[in-house]
């Protein structure tokens, strides 16, 4: 069954296109990954998910609801959680204070949102730092709070804007690593990201290609990088050369 | 919290009740009832401006509305305690149409709503005589009628520990989180479900409440209030400039800001009659240039460094 179901969207900024017409799905459980250069059109795609933009025109459904008009706290609510591109903690905090912000979402006890966030931290191997403050974190760890965060609203979505920006290929696949647990959670994944493709492939269970707001491929990690408009818009002739 | 803070929060509080034992003076006692008043009122000024991180500099219409809600509803004949309770009502009835319309807007839009609509509170009782008195002023019944000044300076201490009370039980909860994420990045806020208008909301009512209760305080100590004393602009920035000067976001911050404001104020006063103006501005601009966090913050800066 679908869980998210994106058809015909479109969004426009003056005179940027920056959606046009974009229509894709995510079966529960899957995991995937919109995979594009900057400016492809990925942020914006998160954010009408996410409800912090509208489409002016096509359809967001998520668990077959029409989720077009709704605000971000309600996505939240329904359970779509997000990363963002630009990691932000809260200042002066712990790291298990600032996973708590989004446990509260499904408790009011302080006590309840801590354990559930100490559960969260375990899964993300943070467990060890869950007392630090949180400036002053390395950004492999910031990212990770992030999706820390994210998960403690317990989401049935989680939406992971440039989740490997910023990491070495060695941290982008560990990281990847404890994403693949995701789906035993019932947990499904949209990841975006510009390149680490060998990560890409390690994880995705679907592969949308965006450039300049148009969907130029879909399918599984495979078949997009075999697709000849793939590999000529946006991966180029370097990437043919890894022979894979 | 830990212990020893505590500790300290409640034995300042029993100090600050036995004060009167031992300061007769009716002059210290009113300078004493000042720093406490405008500390209650900094505390709760702190929950929409500094935690939420929503600058107001219009919370004179919260304050205007308790000590005018004081007047009016007393002399409507009502008795003191449903004039209280009607007072907070009409402060948290504005709270509800600033906050309805100004949480809309951001940043410095967000302050200048704010200003606006105290403003037009400020220009309505000038000009509704019939209603307020006018610029000629509306009595207010004293609260007390024996032993005025130890009494008012305690109910200021009481407002105080009131205010401190309620602000750390916020800020250990959801509802204090939800504040502090909405000031650092209103976004991620909102992507863990906080609904920000309604949380902002909720903070703005709280502090309306006890700034109207600050307000009466205040109005009945002078037995008569006119516009420009209890809704001006100069009550709205004194009572941003307590917090922000103390350490805005912080507990202890808008009492340390009360004591070393209002009473380098008085001091200034003396001395220098209206030049103490210049002084407080010279001040602010200390405050601003080498102190941005307010001196608790600038503390806390200090301690996080030596550990």
């Amino acid at each position: 069954m679908n869980l998210l179901e994106i058809e015909h969207v479109t969004k426009r900024f003056g005179g940027l296109l920056a959606t046009n017409d974009v229509t894709f799905s995510i079966r529960e459980g899957e995991i995937g990954f919109i995979v594009g250069p900057n400016g492809a059109g990925k942020t914006t795609l998160f954010n009408l998910i996410s409800g912090v933009f509208h489409p002016d025109s096509g359809t967001i459904r998520f668990q077959g609801r029409d989720i077009s008009r709704i605000r971000p706290n309600q996505a939240a609510e329904l359970g779509i959680g997000r990363t963002f591109q630009v990691v932000k903690p809260l200042r002066n905090l712990t790291v298990l204070e600032n996973v708590m912000l989004g446990a509260f979402l499904r408790t009011r006890s302080g006590t309840k949102a801590a354990e559930e966030s100490r559960g969260v931290l375990r899964y993300l191997q943070m467990e060890k730092i869950a007392d630090s403050p949180a400036s002053g974190l390395p950004l492999p760890m910031l990212k990770r709070l992030e999706i820390a965060r994210a998960l403690a609203t317990r989401p049935r979505l989680i939406l992971l804007d440039e989740v490997m920006s910023g990491l070495s290929t060695a941290e982008a696949l560990a990281l990847a690593e404890t994403l693949k647990k995701l789906p035993e959670w019932g947990i499904s994944a949209v990841g975006g990201v510009e390149h680490v493709m060998q990560v890409v492939m390690s994880i995705a269970d679907r592969v949308v290609v965006l450039d300049h707001g148009t969907v130029i491929a879909e399918g599984t990690a495979k078949e997009v990088v075999h697709e000849p408009r793939v590999i000529e818009a946006y991966l180029g002739s370097k990437y043919k050369e890894l022979g894979l | 919290m830990r212990r020893w803070q505590l500790a300290l929060a409640g034995s300042g509080f029993v100090l600050s009740l036995l004060v009167p034992l031992v300061v007769h003076s009716d002059y210290q006692l009113q300078v004493l009832f000042r720093i406490y008043l405008f500390a209650a009122l900094g505390l709760a000024w702190n929950l929409v401006g500094g935690y939420a991180g929503q600058l107001s500099l219009g919370h004179a219409a919260y304050f205007g509305a308790g000590a005018y809600g004081l007047a009016l509803f007393t002399r409507a004949g009502m008795p003191l305690w449903a004039a209280l309770v009607m007072l907070v009502g009409l402060a948290m009835l504005f709270a509800l149409l600033i906050g309805g319309v100004s949480f809309r807007l951001r940043g410095p839009y967000f302050a200048l709503a704010t200003i606006a609509f105290a403003e037009v509170l400020h220009a309505a009782a000038k000009n509704l005589p019939r209603v307020t008195g006018g610029d000629v002023g509306v009595p207010v019944p004293a609260l007390f009628h024996t032993h005025a000044n130890r009494s008012f300076y305690l109910c200021a201490v009481l407002l105080t520990a009131a205010t401190t009370a309620a602000t750390f039980l916020i800020s250990r909860s959801r509802f204090g989180y939800y504040l502090m994420a909405i000031r650092e990045d209103q976004e991620t806020a909102l992507s863990v479900g906080v609904n920000a208008a309604r949380t902002k909301l909720h903070a703005l009512l709280v502090s309306a409440a006890f700034t109207a209760l600050g307000g009466a305080l205040y109005g009945s100590l002078f037995l008569f209030i006119v516009p420009d004393q209890v809704l001006s602009i100069d009550i709205s920035n004194e009572i941003a400039i307590v917090a922000m000067l103390g350490g805005a976001g912080t507990l202890a911050g808008p009492m340390v800001g009360a004591a070393v404001l209002e009473s380098a104020s008085e001091i200034f006063k003396t001395i220098f009659q209206e030049a103490h103006l210049l002084i407080y501005g010279l001040l602010l601009i200390v405050v601003v240039l080498f102190l941005p966090e307010g001196i608790m913050g600038g503390v806390e800066a200090i301690v996080r460094r030596r550990k």
